[in-house]
C-alpha cells in the first residue's frame, strides 16, 4: 500500500524525500524475483556448507576438569559388579512371574553397600497431547482414573548421600532393566552401574548425592523414567484423591514379603528424594554387536529437538576417547554415506578450499571429502531426529525438567570369556566414574556451553549462530515477495481486499486429525484424506465467495491469496525455528520454493512460452512433493527403498508424533498442510 | 490492519458481538488449559487477579492490603471486586463471577466505543459538508467507523486474552473509554468521572486530560480550523454558523469543577477504606510510587524491566526520570499538532503510554487498537498496514514461545524474550508514527481539495 503510493508518486513527480530504510525496502521489493533466487540458492548452499563450517568442540566449563583425577575404580569393584551380573543371569532369579526377585536382588546389593533403597511403583501412563505446551508453562500430567492392578512397574532406586554435600544436588544414573526378559546386555549395564555405585559409597570427594535408578523397562524405558521423574518433581500432597499402586493387594503382599527378607533401616517403602539433578546418565549395553572394536554411542535428542548442554557430551567424548580408548559414535544416516553426489560435493568443497589456501595461506576451512560425507550423514541424522521431536531414549524425560541427560550405549565386541567381561566392566565403569566426578565438580548447573547446536561428529558441532544463517537466507525472500505481491495487487484494485482472509480460515479444518483407532493405519489414513477433502469443499462452498468482486479484480485475487499464504508461511516458519529448528529447516526446504513459485496453471498454459512451461512443470512437481504424506514417502523411499513404503506408514508416523507431543505434528497441521492447500488453490485458480 | 476488518461491515454487527461474547464464555469454561491468568503478557503486578485476591485476603484479615508488596491497585477495586475473588458457585469454574464482570466491562466498552465512533463520524461528515467536499470524497463509501472500532475491540485476541486472563485491564480500559465517551457526547460529569477513575486506576491516563479539554473546548475531531477560514474566504461569504466553534472555556471549567469533585470523592472513599492501614499516603506510595519507581522487575512485554535490571543502582533514579519525562516530552508537540483532532490525540497518547509504561500488558494494546478503529476512513491510506498486521501476529505468537524457551526449557535466556519485547515496542512506534503521518496527510489532502491543487502536491 505504502509502496504503491510511492510508486505512483515517482511516476509523476520528482522523487519525494523517502527515508533510506524505506528506500532500501522498496528496492528489495521491486527486485524480489532476483533477491529470492539469490537468497534461496544461498540458503540451500549454506545448508550443505554446514559440515565444513563445523567447529571442534571444547570444554567450556572450567569446573568440569575431566580426566584430571586418575580413576579409582579397581578390580575389586569390578568383581563386585561381576557378582551381581552372575546373580541376575542365574536362572533361579527368574522364577517369579513379575520379576520381583531380580529387583529384590538389586535392592539387597544396594543395601549391602549402605545406600538408601526404595521401590517406586508406577502405572504406565498414556501419553496426553498438550497442544499449547510451547506457549505456556508445562502442565503437570493429569492422573488417570482407571488404574488396574494387573499392570504396574517397579523402579528400584538407590541413593548415596554425599559425605561432603548438603543434599541439595544430585547426579542420576539410570539403567533400564526388564526383569522378565532381560538380555545379557542389560545385566552387564547393571554390573557396570553397580561397580561404579560400590566405588562411590566409599569415596570422600562426593559432593552431590548419587541416585541410581533401575528403571523397569517392561512398559518401555521412557515410560518408567518419566513416571519416576514425575513423582520426583511433582510431589503429591494428598494421597486420598487417587488410587495408586499401593492399593492393589498383590503388590502389597509382595512388599510385605520384601520387608521380611530385607532387614535394615535404610529400606523404605516411601518415595525417596535427593536434591535437584545436575545431570543424568542413562547407561545401556547392547547385546549384539557387529563392530570390531568397543564403541560407545551417544544419544542426546530429547523431545522437540532439545539437546542437553554440549559440555556433557564433550566430557563423555573426551573421557571415552582420551582416557578409556573407546570409539565414540553418534547416530548417522547410513544411506547417505554411500551416495556419490555427496562425495563429489565434498570433493568440490575440498578442491575449493585448496584453491583458497593457495591464494591465501591463512584460509583453512577445507575438510577431506570422506569426512565431509560422514559429517553430512551425521548432520542429516541430527536434523532428522531433532525434527521428529521424539526423544531418542529415556534421557528425553529429563530434559522436560531442565536436567541435562544423555544415553550412553556401549556396544562391546562380543565374546563370552571372563577377561573380556571384566575389561568392559572396568572401562565402562571408569568412564562413568570420570563423568560423575566431572559433574560432581560443577558449582552451577550446566550453562556455559551451547544448548542449540547440531552435531556433525562426536567432536564437531554447528552452533545456532551458524545454522540460523542458512535458515534465514532461505526464508528471507518470503516477506519481500509477500510485500511486492500485495503492492501489485493493491495498485490495480481495492475491491478484493477482504477476500484474502477467507481461504486461510477454511484450511484450518485440516488439522482435525480424526482419531480412528480401531481401523488399520491405511484405512484410517484414507478416511482422513476423504473427510478432510469433504469438509474443505463444504466449507469452501459455504464461506468462500470468489465472485464477491467484479470480474476484473479476480485476476489479482490469486496474488493476494499468495501474498497471504507467503506471509503466514513466514510467520509459521519463524515461530517453528524457535520451537524446533530442524523441523523449520526441513519445512522451509519443502515449502519455500513451492510458495514462491505458485502461480495459476491457467496463466502459464495461456502464456505458452518456455519459461512459463518450466514454471508449470516446477509447480506441478513441487505441488506433489510438498504434500506432507508425499514428502514422507519420498524421503522414506529414498532411505529405505520404495519397495516397503506403505500408505499406512504415514498414519503411524503421525500418530507417534501425536503421542510424543511433538511440535512437528502441530507444524504439519497448522502450517504446512494449510499452506499447501492454499498453494494448490492458487495453482487451480480460475482467472 | 483495518483492511481485514472491512468486510465485517457487511455482516450483522450484533451477530459478531454475540459471537465474541460466546467465545469468551467458552474460554472461561476452560481456564485450566490456557492458564492465562499467570501469563506475564496478561497479568502485570498492577493488573494481576491473583494479587487482587491476595490484597483482598490481607484486608479481610485486618492487615494493610499493600503489605508485602503484593497488591498495587486501588483500594476501591478491592471493595468492589474483592468479594468476587472468593465467591464460588458450586460446579462452576472458580472465578466465574469475576470473569463475567470482565466480559460485561468489555461489552460496555465496546458499546461506548460504538457510540463515540458514531458521534465522530457524524462530526466528520458535518465538517465535510460545511467544507463542500461531500462530492469529492465519496461519502457513500464511508464505513461505519463506530461499528468497526467496537468490533475490533471485541474481537481482538488481545482483548479476549485480557478478559479471560482475569486481569483488571478491561475495567481500566472501560474507565478510559467512559471518559472519552463523556467528553465526545458532552456529558461533562461522566467525562470527569471517567477521567478521575482512569487516573486513579492507572496513573498514565492522567495525560488524557489534554484531549478531553480540547474535546470539550472545540468539539470532536474535525479538519483544521484554518481550512474552514480558507474555504469561506474563497466563497467570500463569511458564514459564521458553518465555522467550527472557537475554543470555549465554559465546559472546561465545568469539567475541572466536576473532576475536582469526583477526585475528592474518590480520595475520601479510599481514605475511609484504608483508615487503619496507613491512610492515603500508603496508597499513593504503593500504587503511584510503585508505578513510577519500577520496583518489580519481573519480565513483561515492555522494555523497562530489562533495562532496570541491568542499570547500575546509582544511575537508577536518573534513568527513571528520563523514561518518565519521555512521555511528558511528547505531550506538548503532539497536542499542538493534533489539537483539531482530540480523539485522535487521545489514541496517540494511549498508544505512547502503553509503549512506555512501566508494566504494560496486552490489555493496553487492546485499548489503542480498538480506538484506532474510529479513524478507519481517515487512515485508509496508512503505510505499512500489512507489515504491522503481520508483525503484531508474529510477535504475539513468538513472545510466549520465547518465554517458554527461557523459563521452562532453559535453552534460551532473558535476551530471547527481551528481543520480542523490543520488536513489539518498535511495531508500536511504527504504528504511532505512520498513524500520525497518515492523519496529517489526510488533512493535507483535504486542504489540497479545497485550494484546488493536485492531490499529491506534497505528501
Amino acid at each position: 500500500m505504502a509502496e504503491t503510493k510511492e510508486k505512483s508518486l515517482s511516476d509523476e513527480k520528482p522523487k519525494p524525500r523517502v527515508r533510506p530504510i524505506v528506500r532500501l525496502g522498496i528496492f528489495l521489493i521491486s527486485h524480489s524475483f532476483l533477491v529470492s533466487i539469490v537468497c534461496c540458492t544461498a540458503g540451500v548452499l549454506a545448508l550443505f556448507l554446514l559440515p565444513v563450517l563445523a567447529k571442534n568442540t571444547y570444554i567450556s566449563e572450567n569446573a568440569l576438569m575431566p580426566g584430571s583425577a586418575s580413576p579409582m575404580l579397581s578390580n575389586q569393584h569390578v568383581s563386585d559388579g561381576n557378582r551381581l551380573v552372575k546373580d541376575l543371569t542365574n536362572p533361579n532369579s527368574k522364577s517369579s512371574e513379575t520379576g520381583i526377585e531380580s529387583h529384590k536382588i538389586i535392592a539387597q546389593y544396594m543395601l549391602d553397600l549402605g545406600a538408601e533403597v526404595s521401590f517406586h511403583k508406577f502405572h504406565p501412563q498414556m501419553n496426553q497431547f498438550h497442544p499449547l505446551h510451547f506457549f505456556s508453562s508445562p502442565v503437570s500430567g493429569k492422573i488417570q482414573e482407571n488404574y488396574s492392578c494387573s499392570s504396574y512397574g517397579i523402579n528400584t532406586v538407590g541413593i548415596i548421600r554425599a559425605p561432603r554435600g548438603d543434599g541439595k544436588e544430585a547426579i542420576v544414573l539410570v539403567t533400564p532393566y526388564n526383569a522378565l526378559k532381560s538380555g545379557f546386555g542389560e545385566a552387564l549395564s547393571l554390573g557396570i552401574a553397580y561397580s561404579v555405585f560400590s566405588l562411590l559409597t566409599q569415596v570422600t570427594w562426593l559432593a552431590k548425592d548419587i541416585i541410581w535408578l533401575v528403571a523397569d523397562s517392561q512398559y518401555g524405558e521412557y515410560a518408567a523414567v518419566a513416571a519416576w521423574l514425575r513423582e520426583y518433581q511433582t510431589p503429591k500432597f494428598s494421597s486420598l484423591s487417587t488410587p495408586n499402586a499401593e492399593m492393589c493387594p498383590d503388590v502389597n503382599n509382595l512388599f510385605e514379603l520384601k520387608g521380611h527378607s530385607i532387614s535394615g533401616s535404610k529400606f523404605s517403602n516411601s518415595f525417596r528424594r535427593a536434591g535437584t539433578m545436575a545431570a543424568a546418565l542413562v547407561l545401556k549395553v547392547r547385546d549384539q554387536n557387529e563392530q570390531f572394536e568397543d564403541t560407545i554411542s551417544i544419544y542426546a535428542e530429547a523431545s522437540n529437538g532439545q539437546m542437553p548442554n554440549l559440555d556433557l557430551i564433550n566430557v563423555v567424548n573426551y573421557l571415552a576417547v582420551h582416557r578409556q580408548g573407546l570409539r565414540v559414535n553418534v547416530e548417522k544416516l547410513w544411506p547417505l554415506l554411500n551416495s556419490s553426489w555427496l562425495k563429489s560435493l565434498g570433493e568440490i568443497f575440498e578442491s575449493l578450499a585448496k584453491v583458497a589456501k593457495s591464494l591465501y595461506p591463512k584460509w583453512k576451512f577445507g575438510i577431506p571429502a570422506t569426512e565431509y560425507v560422514e559429517g553430512t550423514a551425521t548432520l542429516a541424522s541430527s536434523l532428522y531426529y531433532q525434527a521428529l521431536g521424539v526423544p531418542t531414549g529415556p534421557h528425553g524425560a529429563f530434559r522436560d525438567y531442565q536436567v541435562d541427560a544423555i544415553t550412553l550405549e556401549i556396544s562391546p565386541k562380543f565374546s563370552l570369556d571372563k577377561v573380556w567381561r571384566n575389561d568392559i566392566l572396568l572401562r565402562g565403569g571408569r568412564l562413568i566414574e570420570g563423568v560423575i566426578r566431572s559433574v560432581n565438580n560443577l558449582l552451577e548447573k550446566f550453562h556455559q556451553s551451547f544448548f542449540l547446536y547440531l552435531l556433525t561428529s562426536p567432536s564437531k558441532f554447528v552452533s545456532v549462530g551458524v545454522y540460523m544463517i542458512a535458515f534465514a537466507l532461505l526464508i528471507a525472500p518470503l516477506p519481500m515477495v509477500a510485500a511486492s505481491l500485495y503492492v501489485d495487487a493493491n495498485s490495480s484494485s481495492n475491491c478484493s481486499k477482504g477476500d484474502s482472509s477467507t481461504p486461510s480460515a477454511i484450511t484450518d479444518t485440516d488439522e482435525h486429525g480424526i482419531a480412528i483407532r480401531s481401523w488399520s493405519p491405511t484405512t484410517s489414513f484414507m478416511i482422513w484424506v476423504l473427510l478432510s477433502i469433504l469438509s474443505l469443499l463444504t466449507l469452501n462452498s459455504v464461506l468462500a465467495s470468489p465472485l464477491a468482486c467484479a470480474k476484473a479484480t479476480q485476476e489479482k485475487e490469486w496474488a493476494l491469496v499468495k501474498s497471504v499464504t507467503i506471509s503466514s508461511v513466514f510467520i509459521g516458519l519463524g515461530l517453528m525455528s524457535v520451537i524446533n529448528f530442524a523441523t523449520a529447516e526441513i519445512g522451509a526446504l519443502l515449502m519455500v520454493p513451492m510458495c514462491l513459485l505458485a502461480r495459476p496453471l491457467k496463466l502459464d498454459v495461456r502464456a505458452g512460452t518456455l519459461r512459463s512451461f518450466c514454471r508449470l512443470i516446477c509447480n506441478l512437481v513441487l505441488g506433489h512433493i510438498a504434500f506432507p504424506p508425499a514428502a514422507f514417502f519420498l524421503l522414506k523411499g529414498m532411505l529405505d527403498g520404495f519397495g516397503n513404503a506403505n500408505v499406512g506408514d504415514f498414519w503411524m508416523w503421525v500418530e507417534s508424533l501425536w503421542a510424543w507431543n511433538s511440535a512437528t505434528y502441530l507444524f504439519i497441521g497448522m502450517v504446512q498442510l494449510p499452506c499447501w492447500v492454499l498453494c494448490v488453490s492458487i495453482l487451480f485458480h480460475t482467472c | 490492519m483495518e483492511k481485514v476488518k472491512k468486510k465485517i461491515g457487511s455482516f450483522s454487527f450484533w451477530n459478531w458481538v454475540t459471537a465474541s461474547i460466546i467465545f469468551r464464555l467458552i474460554l472461561i469454561y476452560f481456564p485450566k488449559n490456557l492458564n492465562l491468568s499467570s501469563r506475564p503478557e496478561v497479568s502485570t503486578p498492577l493488573t494481576s487477579f491473583r494479587r487482587l485476591a491476595e490484597g483482598y485476603w490481607l484486608k479481610q484479615s485486618f492487615m494493610s492490603p499493600y503489605a508485602g508488596s503484593m497488591y498495587h491497585g486501588s483500594p476501591l477495586l478491592l471493595s468492589l471486586l474483592g468479594p468476587l475473588t472468593i465467591n464460588r458457585i458450586e460446579g462452576q469454574p472458580n472465578h466465574l463471577l469475576y470473569s463475567l464482570v470482565s466480559v460485561i466491562a468489555d461489552v460496555v466498552s465496546a458499546m461506548l466505543i460504538r457510540a463515540t465512533g458514531q458521534n465522530l463520524r457524524l462530526a466528520y461528515l458535518r465538517s465535510l459538508e460545511s467544507l463542500d467536499l461531500v462530492k469529492q470524497i465519496e461519502v457513500s463509501e464511508f464505513l461505519f467507523s463506530g461499528d468497526i472500532a467496537a468490533l475490533i475491540y471485541l474481537c481482538n485476541p488481545f482483548t479476549i486474552v485480557a478478559c479471560v486472563g482475569l486481569s483488571t485491564s478491561p475495567i481500566e480500559n472501560m474507565a478510559v473509554i467512559l471518559c472519552l465517551y463523556g467528553a465526545c457526547s458532552r456529558l461533562i460529569p461522566l467525562a470527569a468521572f471517567g477521567w478521575v477513575i482512569a487516573t486513579h486506576l492507572s496513573l498514565y491516563s492522567a495525560i488524557l486530560i489534554i484531549p478531553v479539554i480540547f474535546l470539550l473546548g472545540c468539539g470532536p475531531d474535525s479538519p483544521p480550523r484554518k481550512l474552514f477560514l480558507q474555504r469561506h474566504q474563497q466563497k467570500e461569504v463569511l458564514n459564521q454558523s458553518k465555522l467550527p466553534p472557537r475554543f470555549s472555556w465554559g465546559p472546561v471549567i465545568h469539567f475541572a469543577f466536576w473532576a475536582f469533585l469526583w477526585s475528592v470523592y474518590v480520595l475520601v472513599l479510599c481514605g475511609i477504606s484504608l483508615k487503619q492501614f496507613g491512610g492515603l499516603w500508603e496508597m499513593f506510595k504503593s500504587t503511584y510510587g510503585f508505578i513510577l519507581t519500577v520496583e518489580d522487575l519481573s519480565p513483561n512485554i515492555g522494555v523497562l524491566w530489562y533495562f532496570f535490571a541491568e542499570v547500575f543502582e546509582f544511575f537508577r533514579n536518573f534513568f527513571l526520570i528520563v523514561f518518565h519525562v519521555n512521555i511528558l516530552f511528547m505531550i506538548l508537540p503532539l497536542a499542538i499538532r493534533l489539537r483539531h483532532r482530540p480523539c485522535y490525540l487521545a489514541f496517540v497518547y494511549v498508544a505512547i503510554c502503553s509503549m512506555l509504561k512501566s508494566y504494560p500488558s496486552v490489555g493496553d494494546s487492546a485499548l489503542y487498537l480498538g480506538l484506532l478503529g474510529w479513524f478507519v476512513n481517515e487512515l485508509a491510506d496508512m503505510q505499512f498496514s500489512l507489515f504491522l498486521f503481520c508483525g503484531y501476529v508474529g510477535v504475539s505468537l513468538l513472545s510466549p514461545v520465547m518465554h517458554n524457551l527461557w523459563i521452562w526449557r532453559g535453552t534460551g535466556n532473558a535476551n530471547f524474550y527481551f528481543a520480542t519485547a523490543m520488536v513489539y515496542a518498535c511495531l508500536q512506534i511504527v504504528l504511532v508514527v505512520e498513524g500520525v503521518s497518515a492523519m496529517l496527510n489526510h488533512d493535507r489532502k483535504l486542504r489540497n481539495l479545497i485550494t484546488g491543487k493536485p492531490q499529491d502536491a506534497k505528501s
